[in-house]
């Protein structure tokens, strides 16, 4: 069996040579993850941003007279002869989602109650639902704004 | 290559790849964003399989911190805890207006009575009046019975103030000369809603809100629930109102000693006789939310306060119980009927009012003269007559109940 000589190929990378390269993947692989951290550091936000748009897809999806829950959005679409509007579903009084039962908004938490336009007809929710604006695109989709 | 800058680079390495565990360690946060705030909170990162606390409550609206403080955007759970009110325990009646409070909650309109706040912390139940004028005054230390100090100090607004007691001060032992009122004030005051119970697990229970609109686990008396409910039933109030007497010549509690295997489930001791309705219902069944949480006013002793009797319901040899229909939706019966919806109250229904105009709004008049009751906690439906249309013998000048157990009791 051959012999390697001393001193051969192997020797054709130094012992200072190696530690050196391993060295500078170390400082590498740390700095790496140092920027890794950084990003994660800087890019953080401890409060998501909730949405506000509401892509609602085309408007030939709500026939007239529909009355559509968007549960993303929090929010009911109308459609009537007059065009589109929307309510918010969040119930006034202390934030609970209303449903609607027997042609009235009812808060399921305090007992609330609206009409169909919104308007309390019952407490203890002092004010009416809140009117949203829906805008219909060019491309023919509707867009829900919930702020 | 200089081995110190190598051992450095390792020791570099080492330190980012231990802050990547310990980063990678942290739960995933899971965010809420309750409507009622609209800021985000990460408790529900840990507390996820946490029940509802009630329907009135729902997690989306409200989420955590409103009513429990705390960190909310902390991931470590001692961070996250550490600013909590009253500990578990947001009902505490020290910090309870700010966890319950509000004018939309329960410091609002005091005529509609959502104002619960500030009635609970004038009920006897908790300044424990009664209880230290009857006691000062029996050792001297005021002239009569009528209610001088409380565990705390507390004002009433003169000009709602029926009973004209217009504050209390501060039971304050230390200014007592009598010996028995310091050992009064050592041993006996586990009996208001504000202490801490007595010792030991069979007398377990929560204090402030909590001792009576939240129950424990069956399992273990000391594990809260996580729920708030109106549906109290009796051994809620056994916790408290069933654990046996105070020796005044001791001055130190007794237990009761009769039924000492399951105190919570066992009848109300201190009355000896009951009727079958009493010992059939639950005690909240009768007994009204002003009985129990006052109605604002000081008083100076339980009996003042207590005030529904067996003739509330079944009215007397010369009287039907007086009767209500109802009306307005926003009627306090209907709001009680919505909460704990165990009877289907309607408008033009026609319920029960005690004389002080209270709703027993889990009654309901039936076309046939007779009446029905809902258990609150247990949903069961009772039906029962009128005195005036059976063969009662009872004394007309005797309407009491007392008089009622004398042939009513259920040992006869």
């Amino acid at each position: 069996m051959p012999r390697l000589p001393r001193g051969g190929a192997m020797n054709k990378v130094s012992r200072r040579g190696f530690l050196a390269l391993v060295n500078r993947v170390i400082l590498a692989i740390s700095g790496l993850m140092g920027m890794a951290g950084l990003w994660r550091f800087l890019s953080y936000a401890p409060q998501p941003v909730n949405p506000v748009e509401f892509d609602l897809g085309p408007a030939s999806d709500y026939p007239p007279g529909s009355r559509t829950v968007v549960h993303q959005a929090r929010a009911i679409l109308i459609h009537t002869p007059s065009g589109f509007s929307a309510l918010s579903t969040i119930c006034p009084h202390l934030g609970c989602e209303v449903i609607e039962i027997e042609s009235q908004y009812r808060c399921p938490c305090h007992g609330s109650r609206f009409n169909l336009l919104g308007e309390v007809i019952q407490g203890p929710a002092g004010e009416s639902l809140r009117p949203l604006r829906v805008q219909e695109m060019n491309d023919g989709t509707l867009v829900l704004y919930t702020h | 290559m200089n081995p110190k800058m190598f051992a450095a680079s390792t020791l570099l390495l080492l330190a980012i790849a231990l802050a990547t565990w310990q980063v990678q360690r942290q739960p995933k946060p899971i965010p809420l964003t309750p409507t009622i705030s609209g800021e985000t909170e990460y408790c529900q990162t840990c507390h996820a399989d946490l029940p509802e606390i009630s329907a009135s409550h729902p997690v989306q609206a409200f989420g955590c911190i409103i009513c429990h403080g705390g960190e909310r955007l902390a991931l470590q759970a001692d961070l996250a805890h550490s600013s909590m009110r009253g500990g578990g325990n947001p009902s505490s009646f020290d910090v309870v207006q700010a966890s319950c409070g509000g004018s939309e909650c329960h410091s609002g309109d005091p005529t509609s009575q959502r104002d619960h706040i500030q009635r609970v912390n004038t009920s006897l139940q908790s300044t424990y009046a009664g209880a230290i004028a009857n006691i000062r005054f029996t050792f001297g230390a005021q002239p009569d019975l009528t209610a001088r100090q409380g565990i705390y100090a507390i004002e009433d607004d003169p000009a709602t103030s029926h009973t004209g007691i217009m504050s209390l001060s501060a039971f304050a032992p230390e200014q007592e000369s009598n010996p028995a009122l310091l050992t009064f004030a050592r041993n006996c005051l586990t009996c208001h809603l504000s202490s801490d119970p007595l010792p030991g697990l069979a007398y377990a229970r929560l204090s402030g809100c909590a001792a009576c609109h939240t129950p424990t686990a069956d399992t273990d008396l000391t594990q809260p629930l996580h729920r708030l409910t109106t549906a109290i039933p009796y051994s809620q109030c056994n916790t408290c109102h069933n654990r046996g007497n105070y020796d005044l010549r001791l001055m130190e509690f007794t237990p009761r000693s009769d039924h000492p295997v399951d105190r919570l489930g066992d009848y109300y001791q201190p009355i000896a006789q009951f009727v079958r309705c009493e010992w059939t219902l639950d005690c909240l069944d009768c007994h009204t939310r002003l009985e129990a949480m006052g109605d604002g006013d000081l008083y100076n002793n339980q009996k003042e306060i207590q005030y529904v009797q067996c003739r509330t319901c079944h009215g007397t040899l010369e009287e039907l119980p007086i009767t209500l229909r109802i009306s307005d939706p926003e009627d306090i019966a209907m709001r009680m009927a919505f909460l704990n919806p165990v009877i289907d109250l309607k408008i033009g229904d026609v319920v029960i009012v005690t004389e002080r105009g209270e709703r027993l709004w889990n009654t309901r008049q039936l076309t046939d003269g007779t009446y029905e009751l809902y258990g609150k906690a247990s949903g069961q439906r009772f039906t029962f007559r009128p005195v005036m249309e059976i063969g009662c013998l009872q004394d007309v000048e005797q309407q009491e109940s007392q008089y009622c157990h004398a042939c009513h009791a259920v040992e006869r």
